[in-house]
Formats: structure tokens, sequence, C-alpha cells
């Protein structure tokens, strides 16, 4: 093998990308983008202010505190419903999807409470909502919860059972910082599968290889340098990504070797899928349908978006068999929980994948006509 | 191994079958060092696979091929080394320039002696040597891809359709590097379906059709051998013309482009034939005479036109 043939290779495939600059700039911006927007998205969850109307009914000391409790709880931004105002009609009539009825009495239904002792006295608080809403009951859940401890207070009597969080992190990790690890398996996976299938269909249709078989340029120093062009590419990609992740989300990740480590593994797995792919499918179009249809169950399936907790049983135990998951995981247990035992575990499952699998893109590769 | 032979090139009743196809039928020839060879056919003759198989793209189904000594079923890696090829349809990077295009291709033969920017002016893209390939026109794609199967001084050059798809012009300036390449003594192996590229580029030309090589020899061989009338042609003929003609005995054929080939032996023929039109009152608007080509040699041995837009001969 000549380093010499594997360097000129790499240095005109580079060449081709950077003169392309509308493929760099889409290629690149392709995770950035879903960072900014998914970003955007979770960080808002981590200060979640739902709109919540309040229609009180009793006009009383108790009831303007109740709702003052619900204001300082940070979780509700309060428009307040006038009382004679029919609440059914104003949710159906405005986009208001919940509205919460504080009944006329409360404060009496208090005090009967609270100085006669009459435990069977009790303000009924009814929520008027559109059930066609999405986000409606996750409203009444975190009212719910509101309102209990609201009672609680109420009531005098302090809660037997106290619940206390305790992470086992030092630092408390945001949604973000979860995400990012993910973002960055995922586009690893997307810029190798893509690009080694689009690169080499383009290539073998306009005849390039065809050329090429009849150089002495081997199948091992085309590999190679394939391989690195892709890995050249991720980094780049992975850099502006925690680049664009540091400057506006000021994320708090731990960069390590395994990041590099991972990285490479991702792309010799997806490079060799890529590969195998090529021999099979002759043209590009049909290949990039083929590499879709292994990316994007992948891609929502392994948990780079969101936690695999989140899905059915079954799913989860696929999810389990997809290389992309291991990646998710190493990369996770590497720059968020510097677990370098799972770290490890993963590294040594997706480095077996991604060995199996380059060896069979290897033997795939169809350089010559042969036939 | 036979390196000493006179003969570059050493084809033995080779065979390439795609399924039922058979591409290349049994076929035998030799090309001697500093000989430019053309195998001379219409599309689907089996020139392409032929020359695939010959400079290591393909494998043949059966018989033998040995190039430059050496055998291209077992020896590829120590042939590529030492020929240069132009596959049909020939295209390079789009965003990489012509000079960019020969130092990658030469870094690929391990090489540092290549002398680019002489290859440059060899084919004649000095001014365009920073110009990305995906800017060149048809002609100066070729012009570079015949650089690019010179980047390593092979001794054996394989041109597959060098000037298919080109304009006239374009046409010419590839046959002029192509000239060069002759007198710089290069074996070259040229696969074309234009019988005056054939003429003018090859020592020997081997008609190929069907799979089968049915004539071979020196382009002034094949013509007095098998192709002595001379051809009149009318162009611009009113309808009537061929009737005209086939009434006083000639054998016409009508071309795409209403014009008239006559084989006449003698040069009355033409005085006749031009005095029985203007009896009939057949109108044309152009007739030259000349000496018999290539295609007339294919037409005769094949009964079939080298190319789709003339009639077979006497089916007007």
């Amino acid at each position: 093998m000549s380093l010499r043939v594997v360097a000129a290779n790499l240095y005109v495939k580079l060449l081709c990308v950077y003169r392309e600059k509308t493929t760099m700039f889409f290629t690149l911006a392709f995770p950035v983008i879903l960072i900014l927007l998914f970003g955007t998205i979770f960080m808002s969850q981590d200060n979640v202010n739902f709109h919540l109307s309040v229609q009180d009914l009793d006009q009383s000391k108790a009831s303007k505190e109740s709702i003052e409790a619900l204001e300082t709880n940070g979780k509700f931004k309060i428009t307040r419903v006038a009382p004679d105002v029919d609440a059914v009609q104003y949710v159906k009539d405005t986009k208001v999807t919940l509205v919460m009825v504080i009944p006329k009495g409360m404060e009496r239904a208090l005090q009967r409470r609270k100085f006669f002792s009459d435990y069977q006295s009790t303000a009924v608080i009814t929520y008027v909502y559109d059930p066609s809403s999405s986000s409606v009951a996750t409203k009444m859940d975190i009212l719910n919860g509101v309102l209990a401890g609201i009672n609680q207070e109420l009531s005098g009597i302090p809660p037997f059972l106290k619940p206390v969080t305790k992470s086992i992190l030092i630092t408390k990790y945001r949604f973000i910082e979860y995400f990012i690890p993910g973002i960055i398996a995922m586009a690893v996976m997307t810029l190798s599968l893509f690009g080694s299938v689009n690169s080499n269909t383009e290539l073998r249709q306009k005849g390039i290889i065809r050329k090429l078989s009849t150089t002495p340029i081997t199948r091992s120093e085309w590999v190679l340098s394939d391989i690195l062009y892709q890995f050249t590419i991720a980094v780049v990609s992975t850099i502006v990504m925690l680049l664009v992740s540091y400057a506006v989300f000021d994320v708090n990740l731990h960069i390590t070797a395994w990041l590099p480590a991972f990285v490479a593994l991702d792309v010799f797995a997806f490079v060799g899928i890529g590969m195998i792919l090529t021999r099979f499918v002759k043209e590009a179009q049909s290949a990039a349908a083929a590499a879709n249809a292994i990316s994007f169950p992948m891609m929502f399936l392994s948990g780079s978006f969101f936690p695999i907790e989140l899905m059915p049983s079954f799913l989860q135990t696929l999810a389990k068999t997809l290389p992309l998951y291991y990646v998710n995981e190493g990369l996770r247990a590497a720059m968020i929980f510097e677990d370098n035992a799972s770290a490890l575990h993963s590294a040594v499952i997706i480095g077996a994948f991604a060995s199996v699998v380059f060896i069979l893109g290897i033997l795939a590769t169809k350089w010559e006509e042969g036939q | 191994m036979s390196e000493k032979t006179d003969y570059a090139i050493e084809v033995e009743n080779l065979t390439k079958r795609f399924g039922e196809l058979r591409a290349v039928d049994n076929i035998s020839f030799t090309v001697k060092r500093g000989e430019v060879f053309a195998l001379l056919g219409p599309n689907g003759a089996g020139k392409t696979s032929t020359v695939e198989i010959i400079d290591t793209i393909r494998t043949p189904t059966s018989g033998k091929v040995t190039l430059l000594g050496m055998d291209v079923t077992t020896q590829k890696r120590d042939i590529v080394h030492r020929i240069g090829v132009l596959p049909q349809g020939f295209t390079s990077f789009d965003r990489i320039t012509v000079k960019e295009t020969l130092q990658y291709y030469s870094r690929l033969y391990r090489r540092g002696t290549t002398d680019v920017d002489q290859l440059i002016e060899l084919v004649n893209l000095t001014d365009k040597s920073d110009e990305q390939y995906k800017n060149l026109s048809g002609g100066l794609k070729q012009r570079l891809g015949i650089a690019i199967s010179l980047v390593n001084d092979p001794e054996v050059v394989f041109l597959d359709e060098p000037t298919t798809g080109l304009d006239p012009r374009a046409r010419h300036e590839v046959w002029q590097v192509l000239q060069g390449l002759k007198e710089k003594g290069k074996t070259v192996l040229l696969t074309t379906h234009y019988m005056e590229e054939a003429e003018l580029l090859a020592d020997t030309v081997a008609i190929i059709s069907r799979g089968k090589i049915i004539a071979m020899g020196s382009p002034v061989e094949l013509i007095h051998n098998n192709a002595q009338d001379q051809i009149l042609t009318l162009q611009s003929v009113d309808g009537n013309v061929a009737d005209i003609v086939r009434k006083i005995g000639f054998e016409p054929v009508l071309d795409s482009d209403d014009t008239v080939r006559i084989r006449i032996i003698q040069t009355e023929d033409v005085q006749l034939i031009l005095s029985a039109l203007k009896d009939a009152g057949a109108l044309y608007l152009g007739l030259d005479v000349r000496k018999p080509n290539l295609e007339e040699v294919f037409l005769k041995l094949t009964g079939e036109a080298l190319h789709d837009s003339h009639s077979e001969w006497g089916q007007v």
C-alpha cells in the first residue's frame, strides 16, 4: 500500500468537497440546525411556562392568595377571566385550552375546615378544558401537583412523606447536554453512510471508477482514503457542532479521547454499510433511498433524539440491536457521565460491529468490472 | 514472459459472453509495437468489450490475451503501470482543474517525474490548465482524457471511442493530438465507428461486426481489396432520382439527408447518370465523385451501414 496514493486520493476528495461550497455548507449546517432547533425547544422546556386562565368566582382573600401561589410557583403565566364570563364558551371562543374555575364560597369552606375542623368542607376546583389540545393533559398534571402543594399548606399539617432528590452526578445536566452526543452520533452516521453511498455510486456512474481500475491504485488504498476522507469530514462537523453548542447553549460536556474514538468507530461502521449498499444498489438515486431506509429508523429508534426508555419495550429491545444506539450510549457515557467502563463496553460492541461490517464492505467493493 | 516479442498485443480466440449474448466471438489478432491499430465497427459490434478485456477492465470468457508479453488475466498489477487507458465516455472529477487532475493521476502511478506542463502542452490545453473539468467543452475533456492516459509514459495506449459525441472541429483537434502520439512511436489501440478516423490514424484496421473480425489490414489494402469502385454522391435530390438511376442499371443508396450515393465503375458512368437525370427532369443541388473509403468496405462486407443514418445498398 502506498501512502502517497492514499494521500493523493484524500486530497482530491477534500478539494472536491471544499469547492462544492453549497454541499459543504449544508453538510455542516444540517446537524447545527438540529442542535439550534432542538436545543431551543429543550432549553425552554427546562423553564417551562404554561399559559393558564383562571376564573375566580369567589373574589375572596383566600382565592386571591391561591392564584398568587400559582403565579409564584413559576410554572404558569396566569390570565384572569372575569367572573361573569361563561368559562365553557370562553374556551370554545378563544384559543385558551384550559380554564381553572375557583368556586364561589371557597374562603368560607376554608374557614369551616380551619376553625371548625370540618374536614367534609371542600372547594371544588373545575378544569374547563379542550381535550383536542395535546398539551392540556400535561398542564392539568402540573396543576394537580401545584394544587396538592397548596392543599397541603392550607391544611397546616407538615407532610409525612417528603421527597428529596439526589443526583448521581455532581453537576446538574440539562437535556441539551444529553442531546448533543446523540446528535454527534447521528450526524457522523449520516455523513458516513450517505457520503460513502453517494460518492461511490456517482463515481461509478460517471465511469471514474472504471478509469481508476486501469491505474495502479488498489482497492485497499481506495477504501482507506475514503475512510480518512469521511473521518476528516466527520471531525470537522463534530467540531462545528461542539463550537455551536458551547457558544449558544454553554453546554458542559467532557471532551476526552473517547470522542474521536467513537467518531472513528461510527465512521467505520457506517462507511462499511455504505460500501455494502453501493455493491448492491447501482443507481445513485436508489442508493440514496436505501441509505435513507437504514438511517431514518436508526436515527429515531436508537435514542439520538430522546431516551429509548420512552419507547414501548419491544422497540427498546430493537433499539439495543442497532449500532447507533451503542455510539449514543458510549458518547453519553464519556461526555456526560465520565463513565469509562460504560464507554468501553459500548466501544467494544460498536467496534466489533464496525469490524465485521467494514470487512464485508471491503469484500463487497467491486473495483474491476470483472464479469 | 516473452517481452522481446515484436507484438505489443496478442489476442488468441478471444470470446466474451454476457449471458446469451456473444459480444466478442472467437477473435484473434496481433498489434505490433509502435503500431496504431484501429477496431472499426458500428455501436454494439464488440469493440469496447474487446478493448476492455485487453486493457484489464474486464475478464474474458475464454481465449488468451497477452499484453507486452504478460497475461492480462493474471498480471494486471504489472500491466497497469505500462499502459494508458482512455475508457469510453471518460469523465473526471468536476471540481478539479486540468493541472490538478494530471497531478492526481501521476501520483497514482507513484511517479515523481511526470512533466505535467509538458503533457498539457502536448494536448494543447495550456491556456485551460487552471480550468475545472466541469467547465471544459467535450473536445477539451477528451484531450484531457488522452493526457491522463499518458501520465505514466505508457508503452501501449488504449483509446476507446476518443471522438464520439464531438463536433467536427473538436474531432479534428483530437486527431491532431493522436497524430502526435503516432509520431512519438506509441503503440495505440483505437476503437472507433468513424471511418475517417481509422483511415487517417491507423496503420492497421480490423473491421468488427457482431463480435467477429470480418477484415483486417491497412486502410489502403482493405479498400483496394474490397471497394475499388468510385462513389458518385448527389445531394438534395428529388424523390424520383433513385428510381431513374436504378432504371439505367446502377444500385443507388438513399441516405436520410436526401443524398443518393451510387457506386460507379468508370468515369463515363457519371456522364451516363447525369444525362439520364437531365432527360427525366430530375433535380439535385450538388454532386461529387470520390474514391471509396472504409465505409464502403464495411458496407460491402456486412451489407450494413457503419452509421445509423445510412441505408443499406439497394434498399432505397
